[in-house]
């Protein structure tokens, strides 16, 4: 769950709130390998930090900017400190 | 200013290191995972952190765990999952060789698999390298795995995996995985999931 019973959305949360992430929960719209560690009792959250791109998974020309990944390790850093640590 | 970019990112340490993973041809079908296995090898060794590959479903069906340990090994884990394999590509149609990973002037680096979903298996392990270098301690115990066979359903990756007691020893109480490029600013975060229903017709008479 996506609230304050889920001790592990509270840190992934926190960390984001710390960076000033601007974030919406969502429902994915296909099947991912998540489904299966959901169906354990485990919770699981599908993140991939691509913002100000445009969506070309399965697409010609898949890109991602340099900067976008770069930026994408320093959120990865704060989110698993986060985690690991709550 | 936009060459001296180029060239500072084609300089960069995970820059060469995402560049070197996108360039293994993962793709659909009969895909050979054993470069993968070597090159996580490999990026295991330098990270100084243990590597173990499990065959849950299939010899030619690997799952990888990179592993760095917490100060409290009992508490429940957290997985940062990925999957090695990609889509198919129709070359023709790209203005980038789609294993190349070329970077054009403005930073773009292309390739299949730059998306979905190589950028975030190395994204992980480029923050646990910050991290060490940092000197972060971290108290839960992290699993970074990287599966195949997400694209066609994970039958023989990670549904073969979840039922093995290897899995249940990771004693996992939180689990990462992908999500989607956002055009916006906005980060999507993805909870749950739509179940897919095939349905099958079968007929019978003489055709119309």
């Amino acid at each position: 769950a996506t609230n304050d019973t889920n001790p592990y959305w509270v840190a992934f949360k926190k960390a984001t709130d710390e960076m000033n992430l601007k974030i919406v929960s969502q429902v994915f719209p296909g099947g991912t390998d998540s489904r299966y560690i959901r169906a354990l009792g485990i919770p699981a959250i599908g993140f991939s930090p691509m913002n100000n791109t445009p969506v070309l998974l399965h697409d010609h020309d898949e890109f991602i900017a340099a900067d976008v990944y770069l930026k994408g390790i320093q959120i990865y850093q704060n989110i698993i400190k986060s985690l690991a640590n709550s | 200013v936009r060459t001296e970019n180029m060239s500072a990112w084609e300089k960069n340490e995970e820059i060469k290191i995402f560049r070197e993973y996108l360039r293994i041809p993962s793709v659909h079908p009969d895909i050979d995972y054993t470069p993968c296995v070597e090159f996580l090898k490999k990026q295991a060794s330098k990270l100084g952190l243990p590597l173990k590959v499990y065959h849950p479903a299939q010899e030619t069906k690997p799952v990888v765990i990179i592993t760095w340990k917490g100060t409290q090994p009992e508490l429940p884990s957290i997985i940062l999952n990925s999957h090695m394999d990609v889509v198919p590509v129709f070359p023709e149609m790209w203005k980038h060789k789609p294993f190349s990973a070329d970077i054009d002037k403005d930073g773009k680096i292309y390739a299949r698999g730059t998306q979905d979903m190589k950028c975030v298996g190395m994204q992980y392990l480029a923050a646990i390298r910050a991290l060490k270098s940092g000197g972060a301690t971290l108290k839960r115990t992290l699993h970074v795995m990287y599966v195949p066979d997400e694209e066609i359903g994970g039958h023989l990756g990670m549904e073969a995996f979840v039922k093995t007691d290897d899995f249940k020893k990771l004693n996992a109480g939180f689990s990462l995985d992908e999500g989607l490029a956002s055009e916006t600013e906005v980060f999507p975060i993805f909870y749950a999931e739509r179940s897919i229903w095939q349905i099958h017709f079968k007929i019978n008479g003489n055709a119309g």
